[in-house]
């Protein structure tokens, strides 16, 4: 009987090869998309991929003259998991270039893989600062923002619209932290007096008793996404709690998905990307145009980045000529892409994209809400109006990080 | 029946500790996962099937271990091994109180008291900030160094992950072969008698319940290594159900059932996704159908074969040609 065991023993051993063996091309392209393909979050993955495939489309389907071949995974929305897919992607697809996540947390757990793994990775849209700032790698550059970045350019645009006190209502989480720290650093630089902070958990659907004593303020501002951002928006107004203050978002908030559910309520609101849903540029004329065509629905931000990550990619690799990995990194960090949808896209020292920032505002548009932008800031970098060194000397956003008022000693000094 | 566990466990340690021989680094990376969720699958099972008991916190050990870890090596700084040994205590520790606060009930009563307890820590995780950063889950957890082994290599990570799953396994297996696992089978079939017979019936339960949760949070510290990332979906319902399902398809009969219910989990999540994103449709489909067909598990199944097979080849050959 011990015979036959060790038979099976070796017959495992011998299969285990023949199953894992796979063709190794040369000549072409592989890139890893990766992000969350199912759940709830769903749509900003897809949207992104969507972004993706017009970009390989549009260059007839080659980088120079290798054809592209894409390997698309589901995060999953789970890190743990997208660790094990990445590294699938890295030993079983040899891709040569990741391109992707949408959520923070998996950009996050991304950044330490790609430091052991040295496979470039063009991050998308996951927002997180430290993936291009503390734990910046040299291999990792992003196609997106962070958290903090369009937000430097909205609190200066408020407060010198003479919004001098604001509540704010967010998630609590680092992503909302990050966004409300960006906003307070340059409003109350320019003019801010406070901004009340009031956290709550996240999937809090019910705001009652929050809303029953929201305090008096210029403004009202709901610094979080998903089903509680509509929540919220729609008990702000049932509680009558609003009481005609103007309604501002964090960057995430009047996400279009969300808008329909939100309806009249969001009308007029305003927040702030480095995307706008309505640009009057022919560059996102053309690209709205052509994804209105190719997929029967109008781009969302997490499209347009998608689709930008992958020119990036595919730009490199034209530049270099090949698909040698140390080059493509190279080219990668000298991204200058002036013609972007979004407008200008140039990255700084640490890989993320210099770039304008829309001020938008929910406008109904034949009939659907939409996000136009009402002014423009050019040139924000992740560190606002900061060089590197300034904003690295602070400790990162929290949730008291920076402080609300801005009689603050920290607002004192430059 | 003991002497054939015994075979199956030889054959099937032997081959995953060759593994990293002919093996590329794809399959290493998925022979890691099953290695590491094999420990949590097995410490179910080990309740399940032995005691009687259906826990569905045996993810949540595991993720208990690997939050300890986690906040231990990154926040306070500690390297890895008395991060690791801090954290299995405190994995214990918690066991010890839920199993005070559980054992006492049985059956449903039993699963419902786990699904409570671990939405608990579940909710804890999530809301927890300070400690535990909430939905971003805590990130750059240091692999441990040792000896020159670096466990970022993924072989050496294998061979050190290798070594302690057999080692847990073999204990396991020995544990339930002595007096203690007569025991423990003993209440599981008839509690009263037991309890008649003078055994401290909660003690033995206890024990059981400590000692399973010990592999799940070997398990989740092993895991929380590899993919050096924390966050609150390891100590989510689904991954319970997870291991709950691996344990079914495998069988919970059988303590290597665990290994054969998580090699089919992972292939069938590698392969599938692989192929459509409808994977998860895909997966429920098999996985009932499975259930359905093969209700004591696959390896339950293939040892009923086997056995019928040798059974069979001891007949005469007339007997077979009447066939």
């Amino acid at each position: 009987m011990l015979r036959k065991s060790w038979i099976w023993a070796a017959s495992l051993i011998a299969i285990a090869p023949a199953a894992s063996g796979q063709p190794k091309a040369q000549e072409e392209l592989r890139v890893g998309v990766i992000a969350n393909l199912s759940g709830v979050f769903a749509s900003s993955g897809t949207t992104m991929v969507n972004g993706v495939r017009m970009a390989v489309d549009e260059a007839g389907g080659k980088a120079g003259a290798m054809p592209i071949k894409l390997f698309i995974v589901d995060d999953e929305g789970n890190p743990e998991l997208a660790i094990t897919r990445l590294k699938a992607m890295d030993t079983r697809d040899k891709v040569d270039v990741i391109v992707g996540p949408v959520s923070g947390n998996i950009g996050m757990a991304a950044v330490d893989w790609a430091k052991d793994s040295g496979v470039p990775v063009v991050v998308a849209y996951s927002a997180p600062e430290d993936i291009t700032m503390r734990k910046a790698v040299h291999n990792v550059v992003r196609a997106g923002w962070s958290g903090a970045q369009p937000m430097f350019a909205f609190g200066e645009y408020v407060a010198k619209k003479g919004m001098k006190k604001i509540v704010m209502v967010g998630q609590d989480y680092v992503f909302p932290h990050n966004q409300i720290g960006g906003f307070l650093k340059t409003f109350c630089r320019n003019g801010g007096e406070e901004v009340i902070k009031i956290w709550h958990p996240l999937n809090t659907t019910d705001f009652s008793s929050m809303l029953a004593v929201l305090p008096a303020s210029d403004a009202i501002m709901y610094n979080g996404a998903g089903t509680d951002a509509v929540a919220f928006a729609k008990q702000l107004e049932e509680f009558g709690a609003r009481r005609g203050r103007p309604l501002l978002g964090g960057s995430n908030f009047f996400a279009v998905g969300s808008l329909p559910a939100m309806g009249k309520t969001a009308i007029g609101g305003l927040s702030a990307l480095q995307y706008s849903d309505a640009l009057d540029t022919p560059q996102f004329k053309a690209f709205r145009d052509s994804y209105v065509k190719k997929y029967n629905e109008p781009p969302m931000a997490t499209s347009e980045h998608g689709y930008v990550a992958m020119k990036m990619v595919i730009n490199a690799v034209e530049k270099t000529g090949g698909k040698d990995r140390a080059k493509l990194i190279e080219a990668l960090r000298k991204t200058d892409m002036p013609n972007a949808p979004r407008g200008p896209v140039k990255l700084d020292d640490y890989g993320n994209p210099i770039q304008n920032i829309y001020i938008n505002e929910v406008k109904s548009v034949d009939g659907k809400l939409l996000n136009v932008a009402i002014a423009k800031i050019e040139n924000v970098s992740q560190f606002g109006p900061y060089d590197a060194k300034t904003y690295l000397a602070d400790p990162p956003d929290s949730r008291d990080f920076p402080p609300g008022k801005c009689s603050d000693p920290y607002y004192k000094k430059k | 029946m003991n002497d054939n566990r015994a075979r199956t466990m030889l054959v099937v340690g032997a081959a995953a500790l060759m593994l990293p021989l002919v093996a590329d680094d794809y399959v290493l990376v998925l022979a890691l996962r099953a290695l590491m969720y094999s420990l949590i699958v097995m410490s179910f099972s080990l309740l399940a099937g032995e005691l009687g008991l259906v826990s569905l916190l045996q993810s949540t050990f595991a993720g208990v271990a690997g939050y300890g870890l986690a906040i231990l090596s990154t926040s306070y700084g500690w390297s890895a091994l008395p991060a690791a040994a801090a954290s299995l205590l405190l994995t214990l520790a918690t066991a010890a109180v839920f199993g005070l606060v559980s054992l006492k009930t049985s059956g449903v009563g039993f699963m419902m008291l786990t699904i409570a307890l671990g939405q608990m820590v579940w909710a804890l995780a999530f809301q927890w900030i300070d400690l535990t950063r909430g939905m971003d889950g805590i990130v750059s957890i240091p692999a441990p160094e040792f000896a020159g082994l670096n466990l970022r290599d993924p072989r050496a990570m294998y061979f050190v992950t290798a070594a302690i799953v057999v080692v847990c396994f073999a204990s396991a297996h020995v544990l339930m072969e002595s007096r203690f696992g007569l025991l423990i089978r003993g209440i599981r079939d008839n509690a009263p008698r037991m309890r008649a017979l003078g055994h401290p019936i909660l003690r033995a339960r206890l024990a059981a319940f400590l000692i399973a949760s010990f592999y799940a949070a070997v398990g989740g510290i092993l895991l929380t290594w590899e993919t050096r990332v924390i966050t609150p979906v390891a100590l989510d319902l689904s991954r319970a159900v997870w291991v709950l399902t691996a344990a079914v398809i495998g069988g919970t009969t059988l303590l290597g059932g665990s290994v054969v219910g998580v090699v089919i989990m992972v292939t069938l999540e590698a392969v599938l996704s692989q192929y459509t994103d409808r994977h998860i449709l895909v997966f429920g489909l098999i996985l009932a159908f499975a259930i359905l067909l093969l209700p004591n598990g696959v390896s339950a199944f293939v040892s009923d074969l086997w056995a019928k097979r040798r059974g069979r080849s001891r007949e005469t050959s007339a007997v077979k040609l009447a066939r």
